[in-house]
């Protein structure tokens, strides 16, 4: 395993990352996967286990799986403790993830002032805010 | 779709296993997982590619933080390929969204009789190379050399450190983009296809390619869940024990993937690749031209 010194002593400023940009990098990358697995995971086996609690039949359309995307439906099915709510929330949050860790990594090589790859993937994060957009207003 | 405790482990444990494989061999697991939900669940094809879609990011989530940590993974490089990687995604997952169910099938069983035929190729040339300390005497390229593109990791099998010089960046990332492409467009993190650019073209060992392809497969993943999340193709029913498997499966994988020797890999990685191109190319015919190839199992 590799070292870590300097994300896991925490930090609120600059002034305080000492290690080079490699560990920092990689220590924050790992922390923001691993909060996306374990939070995923966690909110996917309640929802399963409710699912089995209680089977149901499941429509597989397209149309009543947006449906549950609506926020009211969203917000009731956490309050009657709905499988597909929780289901849902894991999906979101994974794939949120990836998204997180560029963000963080745009953060990372901003503070260890690595301008070089601010701009690699602050690329990369303009890509996935185009898709986004493009599925918003294209293929909805 | 009746929500029992049998479809739940059963699609469980294929994805345990594909998440398993899947961080040997730096691939999403969407490739074995796919086949698995249309050949036996009879899961609508989009519905199985967009579920795969999303449990290559949490194979990618799993496997990834762990190659990060084992410092198996190129930070750098996987950052840079994931420039070609994401814009290929998004002109997959348009793709996707209009093309027939086998002519998925039919591409998807072509690219892996491809990535099966090159990795078999190449098996034996790995091992030799870091016993030789080849990957440490190459000239890198210009654009290697301005983003400090090479890297080093500890091989546990090999018993020493493998420094490795990158070159071939601009070819590399171009076949970095069809990977992203065949994410969007087959429902397949592309993370063969980066393996192979990485490692044949790239000058980058087996290892460090399946270790910052499993990072990169998250992003290129990501940029087409979105899409299918939006056109209601994501059934987080069917997502949440597929994901749940590969992140299992996924952990275990990487826990062993540095003790084993890069022509088990790659042979591993071949004959999977055929099999399954096989699985896919005789149900598109079938869909298609109603021409029925003997089953193998």
């Amino acid at each position: 395993m590799g070292e870590r010194p300097v994300a896991q002593l925490g930090r609120s400023s600059q002034h305080e990352r000492v290690g080079n940009v490699a560990d920092n990098v990689y220590a924050d990358v790992y922390k923001v996967l691993l909060a996306g697995m374990v939070l995923s995971t966690t909110l996917f086996a309640i929802g399963v286990v409710l699912a089995l609690l209680h089977p149901a039949y499941v429509p597989l359309s397209a149309d009543w799986v947006r449906q549950q995307y609506h926020w009211k439906t969203f917000i009731h099915g956490f309050a009657k403790a709905d499988p597909g709510a929780f289901m849902l929330l894991a999906t979101i949050l994974l794939i949120l993830t990836p998204v997180s860790r560029v963000l963080v990594s745009i953060y990372v090589f901003y503070v260890d002032r690595d301008r070089k790859y601010v701009i690699v993937t602050g690329i990369v994060f303009l890509v996935m805010v185009l898709t986004v957009i493009l599925s918003h207003f294209g293929l909805k | 779709m009746t929500y029992s405790v049998s479809f739940v482990l059963w699609l469980l444990g294929s994805a345990i296993l594909a998440g398993f494989l899947g961080a040997l061999l730096g691939v999403g697991g969407g490739i074995f997982i796919v086949p698995v939900m249309v050949l036996m669940f009879h899961l609508p094809i989009k519905i199985a590619v967009a579920a795969s879609i999303v449990s290559v990011i949490a194979t990618s989530n799993a496997g990834g933080s762990s190659y990060v940590d084992q410092r198996i993974t190129n930070l750098r490089l996987a950052m840079f390929l994931e420039i070609a990687t994401t814009i290929g995604a998004l002109s997959g997952s348009v793709l996707a969204l209009y093309l027939k169910e086998w002519a998925m099938m039919l591409l998807f069983a072509a690219l892996l009789l491809y990535m099966g035929i090159m990795a078999f190729r190449g098996r034996k040339i790995d091992d030799k190379r870091i016993a030789a300390g080849d990957y440490a005497n190459a000239k890198p390229d210009r654009l290697s050399a301005f983003l400090r593109l090479n890297g080093s990791y500890y091989d546990q099998a090999a018993q020493r450190t493998v420094d490795y010089v990158v070159t071939g960046s601009p070819f590399g990332s171009g076949i970095c983009y069809f990977a992203g492409v065949a994410s969007g467009l087959l429902g397949v993190g592309g993370g063969v296809i980066k393996v192979s650019a990485m490692n044949a073209h790239m000058n980058v060992p087996m290892k460090a390619s399946v270790g910052t392809s499993k990072l990169m497969i998250g992003v290129t993943a990501c940029v087409s869940s979105m899409l299918f999340f939006l056109a209601g193709l994501i059934h987080f029913y069917v997502v949440a024990p597929v994901a749940m498997g590969t992140t299992i499966g996924a952990t275990a994988g990487t826990m062993i993937m540095n003790r084993l020797h890069s022509i088990f890999l790659k042979w591993l990685l071949a004959l999977l690749m055929i099999y399954l191109s096989y699985g896919m190319l005789a149900n598109a015919l079938a869909m298609r031209f109603h021409i029925h190839l003997p089953h193998l199992g």
